[in-house]
């Protein structure tokens, strides 16, 4: 459990000469849930492009103690958002299988049955609604049984009872196979039961360690100004 | 006729199959572009006593490396670099046949397609290069895939995008030059266009997709070809022309079914 499976050091992203994230320095152990929290634009989705070296960055980030090329294979992402041609008739199941080199079929099924999503392998992926497709998108990420699974507020179209069941997977996911997972949510309750560890943004890292630790009521003023109630959660 | 039946059935398979990935990545432009490009690398085959062919060629990848680095070494839109290989190549075109008297019976062929006029040295090219570019395709079809529904998906998938969009624009350049010699510099786009256009009406699954754009493109070749042989007349004008009627049948069958 003490080996560190993402390690950010010095990590700074600069955006058409503007600052988008600053210096920062955190190292994720294996098996862990980290939430991401922070306001709009405070570099929640820029930090977890940057760990998948989808946007260029300064400092150092290792995954598994590598480029993070070295593991795309074993990650798995779900972006905030995924926007593609709808007329193009692909099915479901297509869009799964295409996803890695060897996707078994048996895990395929068993990924979409997660997400409660079996019945619509074979519809157009074009057919289906935005928390349909988020789901869809949460079962490919499920496929390569990923060591690392990173969700850029993966549940922000799912409707209340799926985002329910999706937290349930991310436990299940991180307790059986000790899967790491980095997720970015606005559910600071969902944050306090599921998550090990925060990382707070506000294009600096404003506080990181366990939720009922590091979130206070200086840090969520950082974050959030001087008008944010502070009420403590009692589980 | 035997090496147009050999060459359009090659020609249409495989242009039928990269038109998939056109029409999902949106590059009708960047053929249509090429095609129009390959007239510099003609006009120097002509002039020169060589193969146009294989000068069209190799003027084609030039102009899709080209393509594709003004894209990412620019902050030109893909279209405007396109519009500038298209007219480029196609001024070097003219200017090269301006120095050549007389008519040429070659480039007219070129310009609008005769695939009845195939060379044996032609179809040895057409087969061999085709091949070798349908086998990459089916090779690299996953890979390809990913990167016409998304980019980013592409990489995380494994697939370097660069590398692998550089080798598709070089590998449909080279198979829209070989569409030349049946359709013309004018018309070729129409087979990457047309047989997906119709399949995309009627398919619901991305396998059916392919297949069926595969095999409309080879009806459309074969009934074009037989057409023009038997009545004597242009060849590619009569291919383009049973596509564009096939899809507007198919068209309007499925708005009736629908009904």
């Amino acid at each position: 459990m003490n080996k560190a499976i993402v390690e950010v050091k010095n990590l700074s992203v600069f955006y058409n000469g503007q600052t988008v994230l600053s210096d920062l320095n955190f190292s994720i152990k294996k098996g862990e849930i980290v939430a991401i929290v922070g306001p709009n634009g405070s570099g929640k989705t820029t930090l977890i492009r940057a760990i998948l070296g989808l946007v260029p960055y300064q400092g150092q980030i290792l995954v598994n103690r590598e480029a993070v090329q070295g593991s795309l294979e074993k990650i798995g992402y779900v972006p905030q958002r995924f926007s593609f041609d709808r007329t193009i008739p692909i099915t479901v199941g297509e869009f799964l299988k295409i996803a890695f080199r060897k996707v078994a079929i048996r895990r395929l099924k068993h990924a979409l049955l997660e997400v409660d999503m079996k019945e619509h392998e074979h519809a157009p992926l074009g057919s289906l609604s935005g928390g349909q497709f988020q789901r869809v998108l949460i079962a490919r990420s499920l496929l390569n049984d990923p060591t690392l699974l990173l969700l850029d507020e993966a549940t922000s179209e799912v409707d209340i009872g799926g985002a329910k069941s999706f937290y349930e997977i991310v436990a299940h996911l991180n307790r059986v196979h000790q899967t790491t997972v980095m997720l970015v949510s606005h559910e600071i309750n969902m944050v306090y039961q599921f998550a090990d560890q925060i990382i707070c943004l506000n294009r600096q890292l404003i506080c990181f360690g366990k939720p009922k630790e590091a979130i206070t009521k200086e840090v969520l003023e950082k974050l959030y100004g001087q008008e944010v109630r502070f009420q403590e959660h009692r589980h | 006729m035997q090496r147009a039946f050999v060459a359009g059935t090659v020609l249409a398979a495989l242009l039928a199959y990269l038109g998939v990935f056109v029409v999902l990545r949106r590059m009708s432009f960047f053929s249509d572009g090429i095609a129009h490009a390959s007239l510099a690398g003609v006009a120097a085959g002509v002039l020169l006593s060589l193969n146009p062919l294989v000068t069209a060629l190799i003027a084609s990848v030039i102009f899709a490396v080209v393509i594709f680095l003004l894209e990412r070494k620019s902050n030109l839109s893909a279209d405007t670099t396109i519009g500038l290989i298209f007219t480029s190549g196609m001024a070097l075109g003219v200017l090269l046949m301006s120095f050549k008297s007389g008519y040429q019976p070659e480039l007219i062929g070129f310009l609008f397609g005769n695939i009845l006029t195939i060379k044996p040295s032609d179809l040895i090219v057409i087969v061999c290069v085709g091949l070798f570019v349908g086998g990459f395709l089916i090779a690299q079809q996953r890979e390809i895939t990913l990167l016409a529904l998304d980019r980013e998906m592409a990489y995380l998938s494994g697939a370097n995008p660069d590398i692998l969009q550089l080798a598709i624009y070089v590998a449909l350049a080279v198979s829209v030059v070989l569409g030349i010699k049946i359709l013309g510099i004018i018309l070729v786009s129409a087979l990457l266009i047309i047989p997906v256009s119709i399949s995309k009406l009627i398919s619901r699954s991305f396998q059916k997709l392919v297949f069926l754009s595969v095999l409309i493109a080879e009806f459309i070749v074969l009934t074009g070809l037989f057409v023009s042989y038997w009545f004597d007349l242009p060849t590619g004008a009569i291919i383009v022309l049973t596509g564009a009627v096939l899809f507007f049948v198919v068209f309007v069958l499925k708005g009736m079914l629908r009904a």
